[in-house]
């Protein structure tokens, strides 16, 4: 990776990292790197911003699925009332 | 290690029936049905009981049975798919979300009206490597080195697969905001 002054990262370096950037999957320098680049950037700001609020979204949308009741419970039964065991326990 | 039948059902449900609906959420979006989801869901939960022996205490036992799941999924569900996927990952690859809602929407309010079943049908919509990317990562919530282990892919692939999922979506959803009103389309 091509880099300008130690430890700054471009418009093009940063964008190439945006989701692991969100994600928190970059080293702590980079990450450092990244963060010090977004408060300078008028660009890349909005940017991430914007990037930020749809993967919010996109959580907000699709974590709330639980297990019907129904299923949870033939889990159960079938794990543990497995046939041979006396009724009851 | 040698547990009794008793102690292994404690365990178990200690350990891995808390995971039931990260399970649950898995099946279904692999499986695009809900009665499919449930057999899926059923079955890993058994295998992964039967395999219990096999988990190494102190390890992601949700990873450890996410991977289960997919397992199961491709060997025995995975030919009974009939439901197409209808998005090209490949032609979404240039999306850019910013310059088209810089004007109208630049904080991506519109988001706001999209409700959870637009959003899940969307996902469905993405080709499956893609969609488990996806699904693993954004509803579950797990790393990308989870996601390479339970995917067998490199990290760069999951990158990739993660980063044209996202775009697909964006590019899906922000159609249908602009068909529904909820922002206006710019104009060229």
């Amino acid at each position: 990776m091509r880099w300008g002054p130690v430890g700054e990262v471009t418009c093009l370096e940063a964008l190439e990292n945006l989701y692991p950037y969100l994600d928190g999957e970059l080293t702590q320098e980079l990450e450092a790197a990244v963060r010090r680049h977004l408060a300078t950037c008028a660009r890349c700001f909005p940017h991430f911003e914007l990037e930020r609020a749809f993967l919010r979204f996109l959580q907000a949308r699709t974590r709330a699925q639980a297990a019907p009741v129904h299923l949870k419970e033939r889990v159960f039964q079938a794990i543990f009332l497995r046939p041979g065991d006396p009724p009851g326990q | 290690m040698f547990l009794s039948v008793e102690d292994r059902r404690h365990a178990f449900e200690a350990e891995a029936l808390p995971h039931l609906d990260s399970v649950y959420r898995v099946a279904l979006r692999l499986a695009r049905d809900a009665t499919q989801a449930e057999d899926l869901m059923q079955e890993t939960m058994l295998k992964a009981f039967r395999a219990w022996h096999q988990y190494q205490p102190g390890t992601n036992v949700r990873a450890w049975l996410l991977t289960i799941l997919r397992n199961t999924f491709i060997n025995e569900y995975r030919r009974r798919q009939n439901r197409p996927e209808v998005v090209d990952v490949a032609a979404i690859d240039d999306f850019s979300l910013s310059p088209l809602v810089e004007e109208a929407d630049p904080a991506g309010r519109f988001f706001d009206q999209i409700v959870d079943e637009t959003v899940l049908r969307a996902i469905d919509a993405l080709p499956e490597e893609f969609r488990e990317t996806l699904v693993l990562s954004d509803v579950e919530g797990l790393s990308y080195g989870e996601i390479a282990a339970i995917t067998e892919v490199p990290l760069g692939t999951v990158k990739s697969r993660l980063f044209r999922a996202r775009k697909a979506l964006q590019g899906q959803l922000y159609g249908y905001a602009v068909e529904m009103g909820y922002i206006k389309r710019r104009s060229a």
